[in-house]
């Protein structure tokens, strides 16, 4: 069958109950803002194509409930993961600070090179807002792992979020793609990922902060 | 209109199977005038109960939707509309005729798919294929699906797609019969299920009519389904859905020197019909009292309701006896007082928590953690419904103060997403805060396990699933096991709150209402009888009960008792990797690609109904 995509990344929300997931997922696949939104139990999972750098990209985005209780079934979905979403909500202080254990989450459940990228979400709220973007930027930096604020509210930085944890997982993919296809011998085609030659270092020195 | 009468039919044949759109592409000892003319490709059955295939052009066929010749109404497929051979036989009938061409399945020795399922090619002489057909909607599998249940085949090694047949296979496959009716009016109304169900009736297959009892239900209740959120012809595609699942090769293959034997895999018997019964009426719930109130029939008033509802004017009412608020046998006298003990009950634990001042919350951080838990949620919960829409709803305020006073009520459990959603439909019938906490009380004292901290309550129920789709289409369940979702986590909202988030409120109601017996039942009621949301969901669960190699874990999870014939929960020609690896989480449904997760989507209508 002939595919319509060259590439599929299976990507992941994860972060406590209330930040947005839902929400940022919404606004990605179907550009609109619901305030009336239903809690996600369990899981779900929305699609959508995007072209980067003349290549479709198929997302395949799953989203998990935050509660804790649901924890057992929502980390059986991490390890198929190629990128994962980290959500906290600057109006929730809470919220933030347990960042970290979903960071934590991921180390334990995730293939050890998942691209990760924070959000910072309802960044429309400035009146409520109980983190500041430093805060968010210096956690980042810890971690290195890219960070943005955004509003799924008012469409800020969505599309951003996503294009850019795609084009990391890509850059990531070709690079592996190269290293297993020396030079000049390029097949063309998306090759699996050898677990074997992955350099776990590598993608540290590129992560910064935006 | 017919203008000829029926002795211009040579023969009484019936159709059992017809396909439209194919193409006759080769005929040996046909003019080469006979080729490329479009037509039916049929499976009929003579006289006699001999079948063959047969091919017939389409300018033999004329539509006459208004016959009454219901002999000649022959259903097919892909036309979506009666047709009859009965119709304006001209004069060159007897020429069109001859150019029908018909292989008795008992010389049928070898037959194949090719090219896409677009091509089909049949010999009764090993080494010709005599004629070939091109199926022009791709969709020869379908044929060979059906044909498959007159002849006895199995593949070749050398090709997959060449089919031998091993002996014609007389007995006639209800399922595939239907499943080749039920495709029909995937893009129908109700007229045509209306058609449908008069033309079972005239033929002489009352078990197909049995299989498909649900089919009443549309009609019959054709008017509530499409009230609701689901409509017609969603639920006839589930039902397509089911039918082919069910019908989905019931065969294993196993090796031979010359070609793999494809034998029949222990299936379910029929579907037994379970008529649904009549709403419990005002009337007869009044009378079901004696003169203080009492209600002594309790297992009898159960019964009733689990078999045809209640009428809505007394829902409330029975709601908060079937949730454990009111005791069958109280007098009207205990009740008020009841009533009113639990009325302050509940009125001293939520004070509990309103009188917690700002301080105190800020050094109680498990309290503050599940008030969090329950305003995100409340501002979540169906807001789309009138009752519950709109800024500064009042009810959003009833809402959370039921859930907050259940934290208190209940606060190692707390609140867990999900609560929100079982409660909305409570507070929806019974608009009154303290009934509505009462009767949510009881609720989650059924489904308690729902909520476990480590959710083995979920694992068990789900691990449970899979077992018995393993064993009822075992197809199926091999399917997703293939695609990394044996862990059946795709029905994790369904089970955890019952259905609630896929459902209309006025569906939700019927089914809840069944939910709250069904731990009556299971208890008290088992081995008598044992209930589901609807006919065929009880259907099925006849159907597995009494198929000949029901074994006891099945029998368990029923909730019977074991026999202790077999306890082995895996046996090793199970088609599904074990699924206790899989609950742990060690697969993920990540491994699909999207194709495939839509095929899951559909899995998710299906499932409910056939497994609840
Ligand atoms: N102002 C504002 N509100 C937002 C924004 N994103 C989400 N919300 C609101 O926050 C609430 C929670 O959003 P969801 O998307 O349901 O949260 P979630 O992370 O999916 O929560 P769970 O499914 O429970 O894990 C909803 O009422 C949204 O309307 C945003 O960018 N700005
Ligand atoms: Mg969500």
């Amino acid at each position: 069958m002939a595919k319509t995509y060259d590439y599929l990344f299976k990507l992941l929300l994860i972060g406590d109950s209330g930040v947005g997931k839902t929400s940022i997922l919404f606004r990605f696949s179907e550009d609109a803002f619901n305030i009336s939104f239903i809690s996600t139990i369990g899981i779900d999972f929305k699609i959508r194509t995007i072209d980067l750098d003349g290549k479709k990209v198929k997302l395949q985005i799953w989203d998990t409930a935050g509660q804790e209780r649901f924890r057992t079934i929502t980390t059986a979905y991490y390890r198929g993961s190629m990128g994962i979403m980290l959500v906290y909500d600057v109006t929730n202080e809470k919220s933030f600070e347990n960042i970290k254990n979903w960071i934590r989450n991921i180390e334990e459940n995730a293939s050890a090179d998942v691209e990760k990228m924070i959000l910072g979400n309802k960044c429309d709220l400035d009146a409520k807002r109980q983190v500041s973007k430093e805060r968010g930027e210096q956690l980042a930096v810890e971690y290195q792992i890219k960070f943005v604020e955004t509003s799924a509210k008012d469409s800020l930085n969505v599309e951003f979020a996503f294009y850019t944890l795609a084009r990391d997982i890509k850059a990531k993919m070709e690079k592996k793609q190269e290293a297993s296809n020396p030079p000049g011998g390029r097949s063309g085609v998306q090759l699996k990922a050898n677990e074997q030659n992955r350099k776990p270092t590598s993608w540290l020195a590129r992560c910064s902060v935006l | 209109m017919s203008s000829s009468s029926v002795e211009d039919i040579p023969e009484q044949i019936k159709d059992l199977f017809t396909q439209d759109g194919v193409l006759l592409k080769a005929c040996l000892g046909r003019p080469v005038t006979d080729l490329n003319a479009i037509g039916m490709l049929c499976i009929v059955q003579n006289t006699d109960g001999t079948k063959c295939i047969e091919w017939r052009p389409n300018d033999l066929i004329t539509i006459d939707s208004d016959t009454q010749d219901h002999e000649w109404a022959v259903v097919n497929t892909i036309g979506r509309r009666q047709r009859t051979l009965s119709g304006n036989l001209t004069a060159d009938y007897a020429t069109a005729k001859a150019r029908i061409i018909k292989i008795p399945l008992e010389d049928l020795k070898t037959f194949r798919v090719t090219r896409n399922n677009q091509q089909m090619q049949f010999s009764t002489k090993p080494g010709v294929w005599q004629t070939t057909f091109y199926f022009q909607h791709g969709n020869a599998e379908i044929f060979v699906a059906y044909l498959k249940n007159h002849v006895k085949s199995a593949k070749t090694r050398h090709d997959r797609n060449t089919y031998m047949v091993v002996e014609p296979n007389i007995e006639s496959q209800v399922l595939n019969k239907s499943f080749a009716e039920l495709d029909i009016f995937t893009e129908n109304t109700t007229d045509v299920v209306w058609n449908l169900v008069s033309n079972f009736k005239q033929r002489p297959y009352e078990t197909t009519l049995e299989a498909f009892s649900k089919l009443t239900d549309i009609v019959y209740y054709g008017n509530e389904a499409t009230n609701g959120k689901r409509d017609v012809s969603e639920e006839v595609a589930e039902l397509l859905t089911k039918s082919m699942s069910a019908m989905d090769e019931a065969t294993t293959v196993t090796r031979n020197d010359e070609y793999e034997v494809i034998s029949v895999k222990p299936t379910l018997p029929p579907r037994p019909c379970i008529p649904r019964g009549t709403p419990l009426s005002t009337e007869k719930w009044d009378a079901l009292k004696d003169t203080q109130g009492r209600i002594t029939e309790v297992d009898g008033v159960k019964q009733l309701i689990f078999r045809g509802g209640v009428a809505h004017s007394i829902r409330q009412s029975v709601w908060k006896y079937l949730l454990d608020y009111h005791p069958w046998t109280m007098t009207h006298a205990e009740i008020r007082a009841h009533q009113k003990r639990k009325t302050e009950e509940y009125f001293s634990m939520k004070l509990q928590w309103r009188s917690m001042t700002d301080g105190q919350e800020s050094r109680f951080s498990e309290y503050r953690d599940r008030k969090s838990l329950v305003e995100k949620d409340v501002n979540r919960t169906d807001r789309t419904h009138p009752f519950f829409a709109g800024d500064n709803n009042p009810n959003l305020v009833v809402l959370q103060d039921i859930l907050m006073t259940y934290v208190m009520y209940n606060f190692d459990l707390g609140y867990v997403q999900g609560m929100s959603d079982i409660l909305a439909p409570i507070l929806l019938l019974l608009n009154n805060e303290v009934d509505s906490f009462w009767c949510f009380v009881g609720f989650m004292d059924k489904i308690v396990s729902n909520f476990d901290m480590d959710q083995a309550g979920m694992k068990n129920q789900l691990l449970q699933l899979q077992q018995l789709l393993t064993f009822a289409s075992p197809d199926l369940a091999q399917h997703l096991a293939q695609k990394d979702s044996g862990n059946m986590y795709f029905c994790f909202r369904w089970l955890l709150v019952w259905y609630k988030r896929e459902f209309s409120h006025r569906d939700i109601f019927r089914l809840l209402q069944v939910r709250f017996l069904l731990s009556a039942l299971q208890s008290n009621l088992l081995g008598k009888q044992l209930g589901f949301k609807d006919n065929t969901a009880e259907g099925i669960y006849h159907q597995i009960v009494s198929a000949p190699h029901l074994n006891d874990q099945i029998r368990v999870i029923l909730g019977h008792q074991p026999l202790n014939i077999s306890t082995s929960t895996q046996s090793d020609d199970d088609p599904v990797e074990p699924s206790t690896s899989q609950v742990n989480g060690e697969k993920s449904i990540l491994g699909q690609d999207v194709d495939e997760v839509m095929y899951t989507r559909v899995c998710r209508k299906v499932t409910p109904n056939i497994l609840t």
